[in-house]
């Protein structure tokens, strides 16, 4: 139970404890205290600040009271505040008078005080800026500037010194006259050691003269005024622009200390034997002498020889006087070789300025050094003495442009030989790319891309390499090229598709594509297609050529196997054979069918008779299929399909099938006349006659008795055998199977066409084909052995 | 050498003559430290009245000048006009404890009459007319010269306390009509400027006089 109550003690102690230490009122400190002025007077009030590490707490605020007392008469006044910050009024400001400040934070828990200010009352105060500050130029003192203003206030209050500076219009670095010259009760002050008709702004403020009494007041506000004009006391920057190699522009930089206004350059120019003088007024406005810029006049144009050197003296001219005299001396072209150039020329970017470094030309001796640097039309120029080595561009310069920089060594006023390099002072991708087109048309698997190279404004900065990208919708390829080359070769395309191609420029900076072209490749090789068209067309022709030779050389197989002959029946001498006729006999020729008889032979026989007979036969079965096939032979159109005839039917099979496949239309006797054998003159008893005719023979036809009554009407008939045959060509080629009949069959009735009787159809005995012999007249055919095979 | 030697040669060299000159040294040295210090601080309060004196003197320019643009037509002349029973602006005693005093004591009577001026004003004037600021402003200041004047005779005759004024203190005029009261607040301040320029002068004077003679008062 004690135990328990001690320890419900200490905790509440503990806790107690650290609630004083949170909340206990932190000592105020860094008490300050201003009194500022009002109209002529310092104001009755006083501000103070100070800190305190303590933070309020709502539960235990602290309130913060300024004291302020005079020790003098023991007066005393405060207020107080939560705040770290109070104003106290008192009454009247106790100027002169001694006061001791100081703060109390009081909380519940306690009070505690700050450190005490005691000072004079002039300790806190902060004056106002001087007034009516004024900026007076006196001619004749060129380099110096009166300043004037009036104090803030009467010093029976507070006694002040002053502080000064001044700056040249447009610069932001002042310049503070030194504290001991100014530290008076003073109203004006004269500036000394100025530039000539420079511009100057100047402010002035104060403070009490105590030391380390106060504040300062603000800076007054800028008083601006020019000093007076001087002549010039530096000699003009002379340089040239070398505008072909004949012709120079002389120009000339103001000098670095004009002193005013330069309203003209004074010019000399001495050259082997001549001297020319001159005065180059100068029209400048105001506004351009005012940015402080060197301006750059142009003064002359010379021609240069290339054997004569020139030596140029200008002076500039103000209102006041004229400049130390500044040279330029150039040598002839000959002679500029012997001024050798600087060594080992740098130019890089560095904290954005360009850097320029070299080494001396041996062993001459330089005077000093010309930098200069140019981008398209704009040139500028510095100098640097003989000892400099590396320097940086001082003129102002612009990113993604290309500079040509130039180190010009000057030997005693000579111009030296330049050594140049380009540089940029920022690089950045190009503008844009180069637009590429094709070099003439494409082919098949290649194509010839040409581009031309971005224009110097549009570089951004030394290209390393390009990029050539071509895309035929379904992959983009790309291939990179060194900088120096505007064209390349594209193999390896496929033919007859379309290419989107772009070139792709980069710096080291970044890259930037140019437009897009398109191109179509050749579906074929140029000439191939031609090529194609002259092999096919000489094929053709090849082929007609060949046809046409083997129907040449072969017209007469062509002939026969096309157009056979069809020996005109009336032409034969069955055609004139006449019963009043003896026969005559011809000598059979040689591929002519001779020696055929109509046998009256068993089936057998009748095979071997026709086995001999197509020994005998010199008639191809070719000529009959094609005297078969054609339709104007003869007019055997019913032979128009090709079909086998009567011997082929007989070559394709068994004779006696064949025999009894066919129909017999015709008869051959036997008669003393084979092939080769020359008939005898003997009228032959015997007649035989063949024919062609798709119609089966008639009875009469196969009675070769009746053949020999009948015999010139066979002729008839055998000449009227196109007609026949014509007529039988309308039916179907099954029908000349149906002609091959069995012999027995062929007494059946046959369908034959009419005969008609037509003399015409009666050909000449002279032309019948000697093929055909006299038939036995009155006769008819000799049925056939094993007769018609039916169809 | 052992240590008994090298203190038989110290003894032998401090003989008591010279010791006692070099403690007569050693105080006189202290002494100009004193008074130099003493010298330094008399010419601060001094510089510090004498400010005042004249920032109250310049004040009291302004005020009248202020003072007569506010009481109308023949303000001018008010301030020609004789008036009975204000202070003496002329500094009077040979020693300058005395004439201390005399500051001190026509201060005091002066800073009666601005006070009666202030409120006769007070009843002439707009609550803000800087007239009464400019009345109360000087009015406070010569309250402060008077405590600084004070203070600097203590400082300079602390053993001489300032004796009350021979004829008692100042008397203020009896109850007056308007006129009267521009006429003697007129007079009142022009005297009063008249005055504060005597007292700037006698601190002058007083620089040269007192602060450096300051030691030798003491030691008297």
């Amino acid at each position: 139970m004690v135990f328990a109550r001690g320890l419900q003690l200490l905790v509440l102690a503990s806790l107690t404890s650290v609630v004083v230490r949170c909340d206990r009122p932190t000592k105020p400190v860094n008490l300050s205290c201003e009194a500022v002025q009002e109209e002529k007077s310092i104001f009755k009030t006083i501000t103070c600040e100070w800190d305190s590490s303590g933070s309020q707490s709502e539960s235990v605020p602290t309130t913060y009271t300024l004291i302020v007392k005079k020790t003098s008469t023991d007066e005393i006044y405060n207020i107080s505040t939560q705040l770290k910050r109070a104003e106290l009024d008192l009454d009247t400001y106790p100027n002169h008078m001694n006061l001791d400040v100081w703060v109390t934070a009081r909380n519940k828990l306690g009070t505690v005080e700050s450190d005490h200010l005691i000072h004079d009352a002039n300790y806190f105060v902060k004056p106002n800026p001087p007034s009516d500050v004024q900026i007076l130029s006196e001619n004749g003192f060129s380099t110096s500037l009166l300043i004037n203003w009036i104090h803030p206030i009467n010093k029976v209050y507070v006694e002040l010194k002053y502080q000064i500076r001044f700056a040249p219009r447009g610069s932001h670095q002042w310049t503070y006259v030194p504290l001991m010259d100014t530290a008076k009760y003073i109203q004006s002050f004269r500036l000394q050691n100025l530039q000539p008709d420079t511009k100057y702004v100047i402010q002035v403020r104060c403070k009490n003269s105590v030391y380390d009494y106060g504040y300062w007041s603000d800076w007054s506000t800028n008083a601006t005024n020019r000093t007076p004009e001087d002549r010039p006391t530096s000699k003009p920057d002379l340089w040239r622009i070398d505008e072909d190699n004949q012709q120079w522009q002389i120009i000339s930089k103001d000098p670095v200390f004009s002193n005013g206004k330069i309203k003209s350059f004074e010019i000399r120019i001495e050259s082997h034997r001549s001297k020319e003088w001159g005065s180059i007024p100068v029209n400048r406005s105001d506004a351009d002498s005012s940015t402080g810029n060197r301006e750059i006049t142009f003064l002359k144009k010379m021609q240069i020889a290339d054997d004569r050197s020139v030596k140029v003296y200008v002076n500039a001219t103000n209102s006041v006087g004229k400049s130390p005299e500044g040279l330029l001396f150039i040598p002839a072209k000959a002679q500029g070789g012997v001024l050798a150039p600087v060594e080992d020329l740098k130019v890089w970017p560095e904290g954005g300025q360009l850097w320029v470094e070299w080494n001396a030309p041996k062993p001459m001796s330089v005077q000093e050094y010309v930098v200069e640097w140019v981008s398209g039309g704009w040139l500028d120029w510095q100098r640097e003495n003989k000892s400099t080595r590396r320097t940086a561009i001082k003129g102002i310069l612009e990113k993604f442009v290309c500079y040509n920089v130039s180190v010009y060594p000057i030997y005693s006023g000579w111009l030296g030989k330049p050594a140049r390099t380009e540089a940029y002072l920022e690089q950045q991708a190009p503008l844009r790319g180069p637009n590429v087109k094709l070099k003439g048309d494409p082919g098949r698997n290649e194509a010839e891309l040409v581009w031309e190279e971005i224009p110097l404004h549009s570089r951004g900065g030394f290209i390393t390499n390009y990029t050539i990208h071509y895309s035929s919708g379904a992959e983009t390829h790309n291939r990179k090229v060194p900088a120096n080359i505007t064209s390349y070769r594209l193999t390896g395309l496929s033919g007859g598709t379309k290419y989107d191609t772009w070139i792709e420029a980069s710096t080291i900076r970044g890259s930037t594509n140019g437009s897009n072209h398109s191109f179509t490749t050749l579906k074929y090789a140029p000439g191939e297609i031609e090529g194609i068209v002259v092999g096919v067309s000489l094929g053709c022709l090849f082929v007609i050529v060949t046809i046409m030779l083997f129907c040449l050389y072969k017209k007469d197989v062509l002939k026969e196997n096309f157009w056979p002959q069809i020996p005109n029946p009336g032409e034969s001498t069955i055609g004139n054979w006449s019963p009043d006729y003896p026969l005559r006999a011809e000598p059979p020729k040689e591929n002519c069918l001779s020696g055929i008889s109509v046998l009256d032979v068993h089936m057998c026989d009748a095979k071997c008779v026709f086995e001999e007979d197509k020994t005998s036969l010199s008639l191809k079965k070719d000529k009959y299929l094609s005297e078969e096939h054609s339709s104007g032979i003869g007019g055997s159109s019913c032979m128009s399909s090709p079909r086998q005839s009567v011997s082929d039917s007989d070559e394709g099979g068994d004779m006696a099938d064949t025999t009894s496949s066919t129909v017999q239309y015709s008869s051959v006797v036997a008669s003393s006349g084979y092939k080769g054998q020359t008939p005898s003159s003997q009228p032959q008893q015997s007649i035989f006659s063949r024919s062609e005719s798709t119609q089966p023979l008639l009875d009469s036809e196969e009675n070769p008795d009746m053949m020999v009554q009948e015999g010139s009407r066979q002729f008839q008939h055998f000449a009227r055998q196109p007609r026949f045959a014509e007529c039988a060509g309308n039916e179907d080629t099954a029908d000349f199977d149906r002609l091959r009949m069995e012999p027995q069959e062929a007494n059946e009735s046959l369908d034959f066409c009419p005969l008609e009787e037509d003399n015409e159809q009666i050909a000449p005995p002279d032309r019948l084909s000697a093929e055909w012999l006299p038939v036995k007249p009155a006769s008819s055919y000799m049925p056939q052995l094993g007769g018609y095979r039916p169809q | 050498m052992n240590g008994h030697v090298k203190n038989m040669y110290f003894h032998q060299f401090m003989t008591p003559t010279t010791l006692l000159s070099l403690l007569l040294l050693m105080a006189v040295d202290s002494t100009r430290t004193v008074a130099a210090s003493r010298h330094q601080q008399c010419a601060i309060a001094l510089q510090q009245t004498l400010k005042l004196t004249k920032l109250v003197q310049t004040e009291s320019v302004n005020l009248i000048k202020t003072y007569k643009s506010s009481q109308g037509e023949m303000s001018e002349l008010f301030c020609k006009v004789s008036v009975n029973d204000i202070p003496d602006p002329n500094i009077s005693g040979l020693e300058p404890s005395e004439r201390i005093v005399s500051v001190y004591t026509h201060l005091q009577a002066f800073n009666s009459h601005v006070k009666r001026v202030y409120e006769q004003q007070t009843d002439l004037q707009l609550p803000t007319s800087p007239l009464l600021m400019e009345l109360s402003t000087v009015s406070v200041r010569s309250r402060d010269l008077a405590v600084l004047i004070n203070s600097f005779y203590q400082s300079l005759f602390p053993n001489l306390p300032i004796p009350e004024p021979a004829g008692g203190p100042t008397t203020l005029p009896p109850p007056q009509n308007v006129f009267q009261q521009k006429v003697y607040g007129c007079v009142v301040l022009k005297t009063y400027k008249g005055f504060l320029s005597n007292v700037a002068k006698e601190l002058r004077t007083l620089k040269t006089k007192v602060c450096r003679r300051g030691t030798q008062t003491n030691m008297l």
